[in-house]
């Protein structure tokens, strides 16, 4: 079943909202901020790094309600107050609305936070505040108490593929009448840790720019943010057009197969590992890769998806050929966003006017 | 909420400290014997030693080197589903044919709890990625999907504690959506320092044996294990395969509190609701419900209430005495025990209970009870204010 957007509500390193999104794409790229490392491995190092602030949040929760919830829920809360604000859905009756909240990696900050109660002062001194909130779904959850949201809530995780596999149950949520709304998104953080290990595994291939569309190279830029989505049923109103399906799969086992006539939006976000498959499929075709506008992150697709949906509200949409180019705009009234893992696994949405 | 169809379960496979397999779980069961103990994978130098229940022996599975790196969890999930998928008499190769999908619930499963590596490198060395590289490796869905070579969806639920009934619920709806031939769909949990010492913090551990619905419970015995379901449509099961069926599933927030229930339960009131309504059924059609029932004070009281309101006079039970509490995986190994006890026609006693609690005046099954009826109630509350309801029906094979 298709599903109409009725709002979209996106933080990230180029700033907060729809606008901020919107103008960071005409120009194509963002800076990143440069973040210095603490690590005494590397102290001192800089490295750069596309971080969302989450002061608007104060705008809809008072700042008191906030004191205990971390940087990770406090995106996902931005996220999901601008969406609803968007649909014209913050007031009124919410009790039909749903939660999906998808996650590469869920609150790490916090996840470790927990680890240092105990690895600090003992088992007997572990924090239960942050256990409670390093749970995976303490997110969705912190969105439902703020929101008052008493519908189903569910949060996925699957790396790369969390996008397109916690989409799909969305779908299926409206098609199944369990929900009259899903409040969609997607969330993810940086946190030192996770440079370090970006850091072992890459090497000082991460030191920027973003070059998406040069396949074979790593050049991601790590990111964080949260990208979130108002969906309904077709009958209702489209403020951005619609999703018309999901579609998971391996591509090593079953190759995914593009429409040959609609736009497409890669997630090619400068992983190499990834950058294989996409080369395999993208050869010879013009594409939008806009990782240069919010880094690279598991939860990305789902600013993918935001981009695609702003680009069938306007008509038109950038693209380039790889590896790159100056950038053309072509009308568009079809598009497919389609993401990679390392292993071939896909996720493609299809989504019209 | 409309009237779903019907999904056939066509096997079924469960590991946790009561057994290695699901014959194994229903003899401890029903024999009423329970193994909590001190943790014997890990220690800490927390100074109460709370008993915990782990699986009572290693479990070995066909995997090639690199699988044999994969995290316990996902381990526990690819040994119930090899299990679930024999009982359906499937063959590896036959599922390569059709358009597989994989729901698996987990909590330890996704947390990057990697606190050896952690150390180090909090403490300034540099610690080397084998860890990191085995955690990402192991997201349990990706797991199950990889060693079978499967290439329909794949989604690992993380919904805390109601992961397992909310994977399988899920994976129903993907078969009525048509976007899989066939479901494999669970939760897989590992025991955990890291979690042991989060509920430890929270203080809703027992010191002693659990004692879900009794008036001196003091909390819950973690545990580890993992139940699967092989989840197919029923035209395509025939009903000489069915184990079961999954008639209704129900989700609800409380939107209440991050680790405690709502005390008037209409959470989990509302996922009742839609869950009959989803089945077609009502809540005195039930044989049974297999509660929650995790043994601490919150929880019990407020599923004892609206079990009395909304399922007055049908028996209930907490299998939490026998398996702990398994965290991702407990919703699917409790419907997986839903399931082999309507199809055997008796529930087990709930173990640990031996005094009413006032506030819950309606006490669980004491002794092994034969029940009648095709119908049974599983639910699952969980941090965060989650509550998921699977209402699952007896299969045509027993």
């Amino acid at each position: 079943m298709a599903v109409n957007i009725q709002g979209i509500g996106a933080v990230g390193g180029f700033g907060c909202g729809v606008e901020a999104l919107r103008n960071a794409l005409r120009q194509g790229s963002v800076p990143p901020r440069q973040v210095t490392l603490e690590h005494p491995g590397e102290a001192g190092e800089e490295f750069p790094a596309y971080l969302a602030a989450t002061g608007e949040l104060e705008r809809f929760i008072p700042k008191r309600e906030l004191r205990r919830i971390d940087h990770f829920s406090k995106m996902t809360l931005l996220g999901a107050c601008l969406a609803l604000e968007d649909a014209a859905l913050l007031d009124g009756d919410r009790s039909r609305i749903g939660v999906v909240v998808a996650s590469g990696y869920g609150p790490l900050k916090t996840t470790f936070s927990f680890l240092d109660s105990y690895l600090d002062f003992g088992y007997s001194c572990s924090s239960p505040t942050h256990f409670s909130n390093s749970v995976h779904n303490a997110a969705a959850a912190h969105v439902a108490m703020q929101l008052k949201l008493t519908a189903p809530n569910l949060t996925v995780t699957q790396f790369d593929m969390s996008v397109p596999s916690a989409l799909m149950t969305a779908l299926q949520w409206l098609a199944e009448d369990r929900v009259d709304q899903v409040l969609f998104g997607a969330v993810d953080e940086y946190c030192a840790v996770l440079r370090y290990c970006r850091r072992q595994f890459f090497g000082a291939g991460e030191q920027g720019p973003l070059a998406p569309l040069e396949l074979a190279r790593q050049t991601a830029v790590v990111g964080e943010g949260a990208a979130f989505f108002v969906l309904a049923r077709p009958e209702s109103a489209a403020a951005y057009g619609r999703i018309d399906g999901v579609c998971l799969g391996n591509h090593q086992r079953r190759p995914v197969r593009l429409p040959e006539t609609d736009g497409l939006i890669v997630g090619a976000d400068g992983h190499h590992r990834c950058g294989v498959w996409y080369q395999q499929v993208i050869t010879g075709r013009q594409v939008a890769a806009c990782a240069p506008v919010y880094g690279s992150f598991p939860a990305a697709a789902a600013f993918d998806l935001a981009v695609a949906a702003l680009a069938l509200r306007d008509g038109n949409l950038t693209v380039d050929e790889p590896p790159g180019g100056d950038g053309q705009a072509v009308d568009v009234s079809r598009l497919a966003c389609l993401k990679f893992a390392a292993g071939g696994e896909y996720g493609l949405i299809r989504l019209s006017r | 909420m409309t009237r779903l169809a019907p999904v056939a379960i066509s096997g079924l496979g469960c590991l946790s400290g009561a057994g290695m397999n699901l014959a194994e779980n229903l003899e401890t069961l029903f024999a009423g014997r329970r193994y909590p103990r001190p943790p014997v994978r890990f220690s800490t130098d927390h100074p109460v030693s709370y008993p915990v229940l782990e699986l009572r022996s290693e479990f070995t599975l066909p995997l090639d080197e690199q699988e044999l790196t994969y995290a316990r969890t996902s381990q526990l999930a690819l040994a119930a589903a090899l299990e679930a998928l024999a009982d359906a008499g499937l063959e590896a190769m036959e599922l390569q044919k059709k358009r597989v999908g994989v729901c698996i619930g987990t909590t330890v499963g996704c947390a990057l709890n990697c606190d050896d590596f952690y150390r180090d490198y909090k403490a300034g060395s540099m610690p080397e990625l084998a860890i990191i590289e085995r955690f990402l490796r192991s997201n349990p869905a990706a797991v199950i999907a990889r060693h079978l070579q499967l290439d329909g969806p794949v989604q690992t639920v993380v919904n805390a504690c109601s992961s397992g009934s909310d994977a399988i619920g899920l994976g129903a709806s993907w078969l009525r959506a048509g976007a899989c031939d066939l479901v494999i769909a669970g939760g897989a949990d590992e025991l955990s320092r890291v979690t042991y010492a989060g509920f430890s913090s929270l203080m809703i551990t027992d010191t002693g044996p659990c004692r879900p619905f009794d008036v001196r419970r003091k909390g819950l015995n973690l545990g580890e294990g993992a139940g699967m379901m092989i989840l197919q449509k029923s035209e395509d099961a025939g009903p000489q395969r069915e184990r079961g069926r999954v008639l209704g599933y129900g989700a609800a927030c409380d939107a209440h509190h991050l680790t405690a229930p709502r005390p008037d339960g209409a959470g989990l009131k509302q996922a009742l609701r839609e869950a009959f309504a989803g089945a077609g059924a009502t809540p005195a059609q039930m044989a049974f419900v297999n509660a929650h029932g995790t043994g601490t004070p919150d929880n019990d009281r407020t599923e004892g209430r609206v079990l009395r309101e909304v399922l007055p006079g049908v028996p209930y039970l907490s299998t939490k005495g026998y398996t702990g509490h398994t965290l991702g995986a407990a919703g699917a190994i409790e419907a997986v025990y839903t399931v082999a006890c309507l199809n055997r026609g008796e529930v087990p006693a709930s173990i640990g209970f031996v005094d009413v609690d006032p506030e819950i005046p309606v006490p669980p099954v004491i002794a092994n009870t034969a029940i009648g009826g095709d119908m049974a109630l599983s639910q699952s509350l969980a941090f965060g204010g989650n509550n998921a309801v699977l209402i699952l029906g007896k299969g045509g094979r027993r």
